[in-house]
Formats: C-alpha cells, sequence, structure tokens
C-alpha cells in the first residue's frame, strides 16, 4: 500500500514536471527579450511563453481573460477596471499584484524607456490601484484599441520590484509566463524550461522548449525530415511537396492575418487616376497570384485581413479583366510610360509574386519593370520616402482594426488622400461598441475598396510544420504566434 | 604528349566559346521561346522534345533563359575587361614610366583595392549605384583593373631597362613613340591571357551578386539569377540548377583553358624550352 502511494507519487510528479522537450525552429534571433523595446513579430513569438498579459487573444482572435480574470469598461469608455487573478508568482517568486501592472505600464509610459509601442498606451491618463487585486485605467479620452495594445506582446507584464532595481529584461526576462528562461546563446538557440507554478492548472506539458535559430530555409526542412527539429514556424510553400512526403511530418494550414497587397503611389501621374489604378486592379488575376507565389489564401478586396471580425467583402468591384484594363488604359492615356514595380529582396515571395504580376501588367499593354532593393532601402526610399510606383508587400493585420487603418486617408505610403474615409477610421477609434465600429469601418474600406490606392491580393496561408508527434501545437494567428501551452510530445 | 592534349582541350573550349556566341548574339532567333514569357500550365516541367531542358517555377523554358543569360554573361565580360584593361593599362603605364612618386601613390591605391575581398567590393560598389547590370559591369571594372595595373607596370619597367628602349631614347625618339612602338607590343601577350582570366571571374562574379539579388533584375535572365530561383526547387526540379550551373562552370573553364593555352604559347622562355 505504501509502495503503491510512493509510486503513484513518483508518477504524479513526473506527470506534473512535464515531459519532452519541443525543438522549434526560428528564422533568427530576436533582437532583445525585452518586450517594451521591440516591435517585431519574431521577438513577441519568443516572449509569449516567458510573459503573460492581463488579457489576450484565444486562436480564434477573440479577448479573453489572462493575469486579469474579469474587466468592466464605464459607459463613457474613460475609466476601465480589471480585476487581477490571485495567486501568480513571477519566475523571481515575487507574487504578483496591481502594483505589477502599475510599474509595467509606467515603464513603457515612460520616455526613457523609448518603446516603440509607447504610443499604444497615450490614452491612459492615470493609473489607480485601490487594493493588489484591482487595477483601473483612467483614460483622457475614449480609446477602444487599448484592450488589444493590452492582448498584445508589448502588454507583458513585469516585476515590480524587478522594475524598480533597474533589471535588463533585454537578456534576462522574468514574467509570469508558462515557461522560465534558462538561457540563450546567440545564433544557437534559446533554451526555456517549464514554469511549474504556472498558474493554469496541468499547464505547460512540456519539460523544455528550446529555439533553435536556423536561418537557412533548406536546413530547417532537413532538421524537420530528419527529426532534429520537432517544429518550424513557417514552411515555404516551394517545400511542401518535400514535407507532404514524409510520413513523420504533419503541415497544418491556417488563414494569417496578413494583408498581402501591392500599394501604388497615389501621388504619381498617371495613378493619381483612378481609371488608371483600377485597371491595374482589373489586371491582375489576384487569385493565381495568391495560389503562385503565396501558396493559396483568400482573395482580398479592401485593405484588412480576410479573417478579420471587422471585414466585408467588396470582391465584386474588380474581378479578374485583362479586356476591361486595357480600355480604361486607353482612355487614361497611359500609352508607353514606364512603371517600375519595387520589392524588397528579402522576400522571395513578393519578389515571385511581382514578377507575375509585372507579366500580367504587360499583357494588358503596361511597360513595367521590376526593381530589387534590400530591406533597408525599402523602409527608408520605398515606405518613408515615397519614392517608388508600385511595391509589393504584406502588412501584419492588428489584433485591433485601428492597428492597421490608422492614418490612411491621409497620405500614409500610399499617399491617397481623402477626408471622409480618415474621419471615419479616427472616429472608429473612440467607440467600444463592436456593431457600431464596424458600420464606420466597413464605410471607410468601402471607400478604400472602391478608390484602390492598392491591389488587394489577400490573406494568404502559413503552413506550419511539425513532426507528427507533436500533439496541441495551437496558434494564434491575430498574434502572428505559437502557443505551447498544451503542446505535448507523445 | 602532354601539349597535344592540351592543344585538343584548347581547340574544344575555343568551340565551345563560338558556340556559346554565335547564339548569344542570334539568341532572339535561336531561343525557342521568350526568355520571361511565363506558362503557369507548366511549371517545373522535366526536359522533353518541347522543353528541351525543362521549364523553371513560372513555367518559363530553361534553355531559352540560359541562351539569353549567356548575352548578359559575355556582356559582363567584355565590357568588365575593356573598363578593366583600359583603366588598368593607364594606370599601370604611368606608374612604370613615371616618377618614384607618381608610381608609389597610384600603387597605393591599386594596392588599396586589391585588399578587400572582391565580392565584398563588389556589392558595396553595387549598393552605391543601385542594382542592376550596368552597375555591375561598372563594379566589376573598377575592381578588376588593379591586377592589370600590376602586371603592367610590372612589365614596363622590366622592360624599360631593355637596350632596344635605351637604343630608342638614345636616338630620340619621342617618348609617346616607344610607349606605344616597342613597350606595348611587348605587354600584349601577358595582357591578353590575364584577359581571358579577367573575362571568366567576371563571368562568375556577375553571376554571384545575380545570386544575391544584387546584379541583373528578374525577370530577365541570368545564370545566377536562375541558380538563385532553382535553389528552392533542388529536390523538385534538379535540372533547374543542373543546366545554367553547368553552362557556368563550363565557361569560366574554357575561359581559364584559353587563358593557360596562351600563356605557355606567348611565354618565350617556355616555347624556347620544349
Amino acid at each position: 500500500m505504501v509502495l503503491l502511494a510512493f509510486l503513484l507519487g513518483v508518477g504524479g510528479t513526473l506527470l506534473a514536471q512535464g515531459k519532452g522537450v519541443l525543438n522549434f525552429g526560428l528564422s533568427g534571433n530576436p533582437d532583445t527579450l525585452d518586450p517594451q523595446k521591440t516591435a517585431g513579430t519574431l521577438t513577441f513569438q519568443v516572449l509569449k511563453s516567458l510573459y503573460d498579459t492581463l488579457v489576450e487573444p484565444d486562436t480564434t482572435g477573440k479577448i479573453v481573460p489572462a493575469l486579469a480574470e474579469s474587466w468592466t469598461v464605464s459607459p463613457d469608455g474613460l475609466i476601465w477596471t480589471f480585476k487581477l487573478r490571485q495567486n501568480v508568482v513571477f519566475h523571481n517568486g515575487q507574487l504578483f499584484t496591481s502594483k505589477d501592472v502599475k510599474a509595467t505600464l509606467d515603464r513603457i509610459r515612460d520616455e526613457a524607456t523609448a518603446s516603440p509601442k509607447k504610443s499604444d498606451f497615450n490614452a491612459i491618463k492615470e493609473i489607480r490601484t485601490p487594493d493588489p487585486q484591482t487595477v483601473v485605467f483612467i483614460l483622457s479620452a475614449p480609446y477602444a484599441p487599448l484592450l488589444a495594445s493590452l492582448a498584445s506582446g508589448w502588454g507583458a507584464i513585469l516585476p515590480s520590484g524587478l522594475i524598480e532595481a533597474g533589471h535588463n529584461f533585454a537578456s534576462e526576462p522574468v514574467g509570469t509566463g508558462p515557461f522560465k528562461f534558462e538561457k540563450w546563446v546567440r545564433d544557437n538557440k534559446i533554451s526555456m524550461v517549464r514554469n511549474d507554478k504556472y498558474w493554469m492548472k496541468d499547464v505547460p506539458k512540456l519539460a523544455k522548449v528550446e529555439f533553435q535559430i536556423i536561418p537557412e530555409r533548406a536546413v530547417q526542412v532537413q532538421g524537420l525530415m530528419s527529426g532534429a527539429i520537432d517544429a518550424v514556424e513557417f514552411v515555404d510553400p516551394e517545400d511542401l511537396p518535400v514535407l507532404q512526403q514524409n510520413p513523420k511530418v504533419t503541415i497544418r494550414k491556417e488563414l494569417t492575418s496578413l494583408i498581402m497587397v501591392m500599394a501604388m503611389n497615389c501621388s504619381r501621374e498617371p495613378l493619381n487616376d483612378l481609371r488608371v489604378r483600377q485597371a491595374v486592379n482589373y489586371a491582375i488575376d489576384k487569385q493565381l497570384v495568391l495560389d503562385m507565389a503565396y501558396g493559396g489564401g483568400k482573395v482580398g478586396s479592401t485593405f484588412l485581413d480576410t479573417g478579420n471580425a471587422y471585414y466585408t467583402d467588396f470582391s465584386y468591384l474588380y474581378p479578374y479583366n485583362p479586356d476591361k484594363a486595357k480600355q480604361l488604359l486607353k482612355e487614361a492615356g497611359v500609352g508607353n510610360k514606364e512603371f517600375t514595380i519595387y520589392v524588397p529582396q528579402n522576400y522571395p515571395l513578393h519578389v515571385k509574386a511581382a514578377e507575375l504580376i509585372q507579366q500580367m501588367l504587360e499583357k494588358v499593354g503596361m511597360n513595367v519593370k521590376l526593381q530589387l532593393v534590400d530591406w533597408s532601402t525599402w523602409l527608408s526610399s520605398v515606405y518613408t520616402g515615397g519614392n517608388y510606383d508600385f511595391t509589393v508587400i504584406g502588412h501584419t493585420g492588428k489584433l485591433d482594426p485601428d492597428g492597421t487603418l490608422a492614418g490612411y486617408g491621409t497620405g500614409k505610403y500610399v499617399k491617397w488622400i481623402n477626408a471622409t474615409a480618415a474621419a471615419k477610421i479616427k472616429e472608429a477609434a473612440t467607440i467600444s461598441d463592436f456593431a457600431a465600429r464596424k458600420k464606420l469601418y466597413t464605410d471607410a474600406l468601402e471607400i478604400m475598396a472602391k478608390e484602390v490606392p492598392f491591389v488587394y491580393i489577400g490573406t494568404s496561408y502559413r503552413y506550419v510544420a511539425t513532426r507528427s508527434n507533436v500533439v496541441d501545437f495551437r496558434m494564434t494567428p491575430n498574434l502572428d504566434s505559437f502557443d505551447f501551452r498544451w503542446t505535448e510530445l507523445k | 604528349m602532354f601539349r597535344k592534349s592540351q592543344k585538343v582541350l584548347f581547340l574544344l573550349a575555343v568551340l565551345y566559346l563560338l558556340v556559346l556566341m554565335t547564339a548569344a548574339i542570334a539568341a532572339p532567333f535561336v531561343a525557342p521561346y521568350k526568355p520571361t514569357e511565363q506558362y503557369l500550365a507548366k511549371r517545373f516541367h522535366a526536359p522533353s522534345a518541347e522543353n528541351i531542358l525543362g521549364t523553371d517555377n513560372f513555367g518559363r523554358d530553361i534553355l531559352s533563359r540560359i541562351i539569353f543569360g549567356a548575352r548578359s554573361a559575355l556582356i559582363v565580360g567584355i565590357v568588365t575587361v575593356s573598363i578593366a584593361l583600359s583603366l588598368g593599362s593607364a594606370i599601370g603605364l604611368l606608374a612604370g614610366l613615371g616618377s618614384r612618386m607618381l608610381d608609389n601613390a597610384l600603387m597605393l591605391l591599386m594596392d588599396s583595392l586589391l585588399s578587400f575581398p572582391t565580392i565584398l567590393l563588389a556589392i558595396t560598389v553595387v549598393s552605391f549605384l543601385g542594382y542592376g547590370l550596368v552597375q555591375v559591369m561598372l563594379a566589376l571594372g573598377i575592381i578588376s583593373s588593379p591586377v592589370f595595373a600590376r602586371l603592367i607596370r610590372a612589365e614596363t619597367l622590366s622592360i624599360k631597362t631593355e637596350g632596344y628602349i635605351e637604343a630608342a631614347r638614345a636616338l630620340g625618339t619621342p617618348p609617346f613613340k616607344i610607349v606605344f612602338k616597342h613597350i606595348v607590343p611587348n605587354l600584349m601577350g601577358k595582357v591578353v591571357v590575364q584577359c581571358s582570366l579577367t573575362f571568366a571571374q567576371a563571368v562568375v562574379i556577375e553571376s554571384s551578386l545575380s545570386y544575391l539579388g544584387v546584379g541583373t533584375q528578374p525577370p530577365a535572365a541570368s545564370w545566377g539569377l536562375m541558380l538563385k530561383d532553382a535553389r528552392n526547387y533542388l529536390i523538385q526540379a534538379p535540372w533547374m540548377a543542373v543546366y545554367p550551373g553547368l553552362c557556368l562552370a563550363l565557361t569560366v573553364l574554357a575561359f581559364n583553358i584559353i587563358g593557360d593555352s596562351l600563356a605557355e604559347r606567348l611565354n618565350p622562355r617556355l616555347t624556347g624550352s620544349s
């Protein structure tokens, strides 16, 4: 009896400590491990396992409680009250209270932190902590996107004690997350071990996660086939045939939150002529571009990811119609004018899409050439400088539509001016009610769909590959991230 | 025995290059398809009667792309060698015949250019000038000039002290005439050899730069660019990599064989001893 109890006890402990090491292939180093000092998607993919946020998106994008058990917003949208979870401890042993929330948000709002996401929290005028389990945000104006910011990677809660001590989170992250940071060998791997005191019951199930830094695509694929790595963050559609033939590899397909577009510079002749932009839209077979370059997906019709709750379909506006395109180009008198498509050469999928588009535009009689640029040139000259005719690029969908749409209609890099759309987008950010917001966004998106400052290619699928013994590998598409809490190795 | 096989190789190399050049010049008539025309229904077709060397990821004909790619490879070679030769010989002659100070200054400049790894320097120059074939040729021409400058300077220095030059000088021949009548013809042998080596190097570097995305811009055909695309489909469509790679290797080999054979033939000491 005693022996049995002992054995059960041992068994129980083993189970509780989790088992298995997940080797995850990551394509590069994070820039930092301090969630308040970065905007990099890849960085947040790593941080997701180390830190928690007050609220978080579930796999469908709905925002659900995390470190906060519940929250209320006052009718005027100015007072947000969060009830915090009890008995949550940081990796260093400190108990989580409202003081940590205040210290964390004060840190990101501090000029000295120089967070690229500081402006997300500009609406907060004051943070009150009436008791250890309650935190109240007083806003200077209603700002609905705040909830999404709190659910994003940069809303990660840090321990107040270490903040005061000026701890270096960039290389030694400490949070409440499901895994504890162990070490980061740059250009090699980041390892983290199970947080035995995690606030959620029975998770995480793994004993350890190792992010193996493998920049070369072919090496990732080889690693997956040989079993050296268990999962990779992203499989290029071109590698699918090889991986699909391997019985030990499972491929999962998910709709991303990416918005693939070809932006058009509306301030340049003759692209300032709506007819020319319409012609370009008619000339491009978007489904074909999605299938050939991006590995399939859903065709877009306006500037939002097609899976978004605020998305409305306007694809009836500009179906593929090369004859119509030719006619419009003739009317607008475009003639033999040369256009250049600028593409960042570090994104081979965009380069491929641009090659397809170039050919489609030539078929309707346009004179189009391709120019590859490096990423820093793209950012400074094309995106910031506006020196381009066309550029093929993907926008990462944001948890809140304001993150995607803010500023459009007033210029941005497409130089598209429309006061009505701009006003609607601005107003929508002040409203918390979903239906009322959706109405405003739909109006704005319809204008964007009709005036076409972009060719809306669509939202692509993401292929994630794991070894077949990896179970419950979850993704949070709206954060473009992974959730290892429920993952197991069978 | 050795010399005979050398001769056969030399003839084969010349023959190969002649075929390549003819194809490149007559590309629009020789190539079965347009090199940039996409046939999306025929992606990744293996070599067949329709597409002798197969098709690529856009269904483009690989043979046609290789033929048009030969054009850019050969143009790059010719232009690079011309720039490097004119720049290099001007500097080399000046250094060889000029004052000690001028010699030192020019050689310092050339050595500092030589001290950089070629590809790195090429990428640097191209990032300043912008991506594209013309920029690549300019960059390569400048980068290859020190080799010519060094070679010509060294030869000039040794020829300068020969008896016949002193005689010419004693007879009152103007320096300009000495250079073109006596020095330049004596340099020719080694310079021609160097030209063929630089040509081969230029072809490789153009391909490397295109492979890295800073050379020839898509959708234009270039062997390096074809290899870059092929890298992603090595298992699925190996012919995409094999044929442009083979052409590149053979072209470089041909130029090197010609260079070696010429070096042997034109070197007075070697011919004398056989």
